[in-house]
């Protein structure tokens, strides 16, 4: 077998993809044919720039599912002849190809990218999710009673976002704070607002009728409380509340700095947002109308304001899923919370900038990965908002 | 010819059709609109919201956005064609030729830039002056809109004037290149009753200074008559009636004007006597209108295989100045007849005391700096001063009063959002000024109901029909089970005439009438023995307005319930209450029977609320009285009588009474009450502002 030319590379690629180009198919037939009964969601159908953008997102989504198909290599395994390979260059063993190239370890740079997807498709959307629902249960409070409990919040969200985020992050994963398990309390505390959220969305419209609440908001606590206390307790941590039988989820403890910190500084942009929404909705007659039928101050938070805020909410969620990967591959680019060997983009990139004027493959592809990822997710939004305008 | 000596009419539409494109289809918004205004003419558009006369206004503008075309016919401005005018002349036409003023004066004006330099530069602009010029010329016209103090107004920026000052510099703005024509769409609507008076007044003198020709857009026939000499009625998309003022009021030829006329209440419409006539059915979507003709399937004088056959063009009455309709049957239709009147109803005798107010007072505490409130000194918000009034069972008592009068602020201390500074309020005989509602009872809560004001507002957008009801009965405590508060959400929608499949739908499905009887139906849904309705009508439609007045009146007759209405519209609080309340500033003026009221002798407020109130009726004769000025702040009331900055009596009050003391509460007859100085012997002189002229 011979070393192969940039048309064949190309080629081999797209085959490499094929479950994703399938199911991206599947995804779109499916999705025009019944768009007119799907909402939003069918209406993004209606915007070219909205299809490119969720089409470059689901892409990305379908990778992370499929990695293991997508992929031709192990991701951490290394040959020594392959270091700093050109895209195309054939096996020692001749038996395949790194298609794009191999890095300053003699890893495939093709298979690191395909299965880095996986660790952004996974921490991204979850900890933007994590982010509104702390941004939420404060921001709702925050502008319907207004007052002081508004000025001491936004002062508070204020403050974390005046402080230097990058200096946090160093913060947070310094070896000597890692010990005093912060993270681990940190993570204690947001972890813990779901479950609230969840509990109060049920209570506040089922308290007229205690039997069904009182069932489904005990689900939710012995539910979501054992996945909460599997998620924040880790074995021979500071925080080892569950028995080690019982603890199912284990998180590494630099994902979880990762995550927490995240979390961390995305909740008081959303608050805000969730904030001046509010501040706007509550003045409309239907907020009134509870009011004046004796509703309390959270169902009318999260009943009737909450969904009418949803619009500008979804736009903003793509967005922010959007930075959250920026700011996990600045992360990985300054080698902090994910261990130097783990294949995400920024980890890659940071690897790759040392060798750039020898060998720029492996620092480019994943810097393309992210950057499409990202732009999918900025066009999904301007889909969404325009589409969210129209009627 | 040159423009300058021009002589025909000033614009000419011929079969004007517009369309707008959006993705599913093309929605025809106007088809074969003809209109001629003359030089000096003013010309009145009427019709309710969506039936295209906003349309036609943009269209003489050339201004259509992006997915809006002129698919036909001609527009004619002093003779030159403005349909395929290139956009070069149309900027020198646009604010120079033709100038138009729209419905929120905060929103035309560039809040970041003073008053002068907004008025200077269309004289800049179009005829390339000197800026001194320039503002030499706007302080000459800020003077001719009648503004006090025309150098402060011009230094000033948009927000410090009020509502109507805007409005004025609006119009100042337009008049600032002499235009030959002046479109102005809804230009009071945004605006309180006196203060729209005193702008129509205004456009009437200017006109007649100017000698400009006038389009004028409103869906109030009232106003129409006031400020044109010729109208015409639009009704989904076309123009139906069109003709002089005197003939199209008084000897109308279409079905629909007749309709819209029968459906407004006029001096002498009664609520059991001679009921409002609603017009049936819903305004058909601009893609869904009928064959033949548009308002067939509402038309009591539809006749199948006719009406529906074909488009109907515009006949020409014989016998009449220019007036023309778009009716097959015009001629064999009856037009003196009097309306069927469906059914009369027993005059409800009001029974015993339900609710009764006692010196109710509602301060709020503002810090005159909130940044730094420690140092700056408090200031007292008077909202409401010393309240008092009872209401019966099954009684409809009337709350008139213009922006800032505190009719929200007593609203919200009944409705216990707020509570009382001090007073008393009996609902029965509990006492409940200082409960706030988190600690009322459910029968309390569920006792007072209040029907909101803005349609599109009022229902939660997210949420069914059918939930918001449901969840109205959930917290009220009616129904044992989901099945027992689904069928009596069922009986709701039925009381208040609303198909049952509405249940499922979602409030943007309805139309703003429809809303409004969800808005209903869910205050009703506790069995409410009170209901606030705050001007639960003055945002829908004319046609629509009768329909959802009478289910409210059916329903109050139904359950003995007592209705607070609030409203600025004294032509339908004549029309439906028992007795009325105005206030100004806070405080209660008048308060008596609504004959009592309407009949001098008056309170000098009263007099002016009820000249300002445009009558669509050719027969009644108004007083004019045109109140200077605006409402004062209620952050800064003037000291004694509230009224006393723009009353015309005060002079006829000995000494400085009125700027010094809060004129006490007379009793002028067996429950009519008045705050005021003015001597037994004045009062006594006083005229009726109203009177309908023999016919």
């Amino acid at each position: 077998m011979d070393d192969i030319g940039w048309l064949s590379v190309t080629g081999r690629i797209l085959w490499q993809f094929l479950p994703v180009w399938i199911c991206l198919a599947v995804t779109f037939a499916v999705s025009i044919r019944y768009k007119r009964s799907l909402g939003l969601y069918g209406k993004l159908f209606d915007s070219t720039i909205g299809m490119i953008g969720f089409a470059m997102v689901m892409f990305w989504v379908f990778t992370a599912v499929f990695a293991d198909m997508v992929a031709t290599h192990d991701v951490l395994s290394q040959i020594s002849q392959m270091k700093n390979k050109p895209p195309g260059t054939v096996v020692p063993a001749g038996t395949s190809h790194y298609l794009l190239g191999g890095d300053h370890l003699g890893r495939d740079v093709f298979s690191r990218m395909v299965v880095g997807s996986r660790i952004v498709i996974q921490i991204a959307p979850l900890a933007t999710m994590f982010a509104f629902m702390v941004g939420i249960t404060i921001g709702l409070p925050a502008a319907y009673y207004g007052g002081t409990l508004d000025t001491v919040l936004s002062f508070m969200a204020n403050l974390i976002l005046a402080f230097p985020v990058i200096l946090l992050f160093y913060l947070l994963v310094t070896p000597e704070i890692v010990a005093t398990g912060l993270p681990q309390y940190m993570g204690l505390v947001l972890f813990l607002f779901p479950i609230l959220f969840l509990v109060v969305l049920v209570n506040s419209r089922y308290y007229v009728k205690p039997q069904f609440r009182n069932v489904v908001v005990g689900l939710i606590v012995l539910v979501g409380g054992f996945f909460y206390l599997a998620l924040v307790s880790e074995p021979e941590s500071a925080v080892a509340i569950l028995p080690r039988r019982l603890d199912f989820l284990s998180v590494p403890g630099n994902i979880l700095i990762v995550f927490v910190s995240v979390v961390f500084v995305n909740s008081p942009t959303v608050f805000r947002i969730v904030r001046g929404i509010t501040l706007d909705i509550k003045t409309r007659d239907y907020v009134s109308a509870a009011q004046t039928r004796g509703e309390r101050p959270w169902y009318i938070m999260l009943w009737e304001i909450l969904p009418n805020a949803r619009g500008p909410l979804i736009v903003d969620f793509c967005l922010r899923i959007g930075y959250t990967t920026i700011l996990l591959g600045t992360l990985g680019f300054f080698g902090l919370g994910l261990s130097p060997e783990s294949p995400d983009w920024g980890s890659t990139i940071n690897a790759g900038r040392k060798l750039l004027t020898v060998a720029p493959h492996p620092a480019i592809f994943p810097a393309l990965a992210l950057m499409s990822l990202v732009l999918g997710l900025n066009l999904l939004a301007d889909g969404l908002r325009e589409e969210s305008l129209k009627d | 010819m040159s423009p300058a000596d021009y002589e025909g009419p000033i614009l000419e539409i011929e079969r004007l059709s517009i369309s707008f494109f959006t993705r599913l289809r093309e929605i025809p918004a106007v088809m074969d609109f003809s209109c001629t205004v003359q030089p000096g003419e003013a010309m009145g558009l009427v019709g309710e919201s969506g039936c295209g006369k906003s349309t036609v206004a943009l269209a003489v503008m050339r201004y259509l956005g992006k997915n809006g075309r002129i698919t036909g016919g001609s527009i004619r401005f002093k003779g030159r064609d403005l349909v395929n005018m290139s956009d070069e002349e149309l900027r020198h036409i646009r604010g120079s030729e033709i100038a138009m003023i729209y419905q929120e004066p905060m929103a035309s004006l560039n809040p970041a830039m003073r008053i002068g330099d907004q008025l200077a530069e269309v004289p800049m602009i179009h005829a390339g002056v000197s800026r001194e010029e320039a503002l030499r010329r706007a302080r000459e016209v800020v003077s001719d809109v009648r503004l006090p103090d025309p150098d402060r107004m011009l230094r000033s920026y948009p927000h410090q004037l009020s509502g109507g000052q805007q409005q004025r510099i609006v119009i100042a703005m337009a008049l600032m290149s002499k235009p030959s024509l002046l479109i102005l769409d809804e230009p009071t609507t945004a605006l309180d009753v006196t203060v729209e008076a005193a702008v129509v007044d205004l456009v009437k003198d200017l006109r007649e200074k100017y000698g400009t020709s006038i389009l004028f857009i409103s869906h109030n026939l009232g106003l129409v008559m006031d400020v044109c000499d010729r109208l015409c009625v639009m009704y989904s998309g076309e123009a139906v009636e069109t003709g002089s003022i005197k003939d199209v009021f008084d000897r109308m030829q279409h079905p629909y004007t007749q309709a819209l006329f029968r459906s407004i209440p006029l001096p002498g419409a009664d609520k059991n006597a001679r009921p409002l006539i609603s017009i049936p059915g819903n305004f058909p979507l601009p893609h869904e209108r009928p064959n033949g003709c548009n308002f067939g399937p509402r038309c009591s004088y539809f006749e199948a295989g006719r009406c529906d056959a074909a488009d109907v063009p515009m006949f020409a009455v014989d016998g009449h100045d220019r007036h023309e309709t778009r009716c097959i049957r015009f001629r064999e239709i009856d037009w003196a007849a009097p309306p069927k009147v469906a059914r009369t109803t027993e005059k409800a005798v009001p029974g015993r005391v339900v609710l009764k107010m006692e010196d109710l007072k509602k301060y709020y505490e503002v810090a005159a700096n909130s940044l730094f409130g420690k140092s700056g000194a408090k200031k007292v918000v008077k909202a409401n001063e010393t309240l008092s009034f009872e209401a019966r069972e099954g009684e409809t008592l009337a709350i008139v009063g213009e922006s800032g009068c505190g009719k929200s602020t007593f609203a919200k201390v009944l409705m216990g959002l707020e509570t009382a500074t001090s007073g008393r309020i009996m609902l029965y005989d509990r006492d409940i000024q200082s409960t706030p509602i988190e600690k009322r009872s459910t029968d309390t809560v569920s006792g007072v109901q209040m029907v909101f004001q803005n349609p599109f507002d009022t229902l939660n957008p997210s949420m069914t029909v059918g939930r918001q009801i449901i969840r109205a009965l959930e917290i009220f405590g009616e129904g044992k089970t989901d099945e027992d508060r689904r069928n009596r959400m069922l009986e709701l929608l039925d009381l208040v005439k609303l198909p049952r499949q509405f249940a499922d739908r979602m409030p943007r499905q309805l139309s703003g009438g429809q809303k409004q009887r969800v808005g209903i139906a869910r205050a009703f849904a506790g069995g409410a023995k009170v209901v606030v309705a705050d001007e639960p009508v003055s945002a829908l439609d004319v046609s629509v307005q009768a329909a959802v007045t009478d289910l409210l009146m059916e329903i109050q007759r139904k359950n003995k319930t007592t209705l607070l209405f609030i409203s600025h519209d004294l032509s339908i609080v004549r029309y439906l209450s028992d007795r009325v309340m105005v206030m100004y500033l806070g405080h209660v003026v008048e308060l008596g029977t609504t004959d009592q009221v309407f009949s001098p002798p008056y309170h000098p407020y009263t007099e002016a609320l009820l000249s300002a109130v445009p009558i669509a009726d050719t027969h009644v004769q108004k007083k004019r009285i045109v109140l200077e000025g605006d409402i004062p702040s209620a952050m800064n009331p003037p000291p004694g009588c509230p009224f006393q900055t723009r009353c015309r009596w005060k002079s006829k009050v000995p000494g400085n009474l009125c700027e010094t003391e809060v004129p006490p509460m007379r009793q002028l007859a067996e429950g009519h009450q008045i705050k005021c100085h003015l001597p037994d012997s004045e009062l006594a002189r006083m005229e009726p502002v109203i009177k309908i002229a023999a016919e």
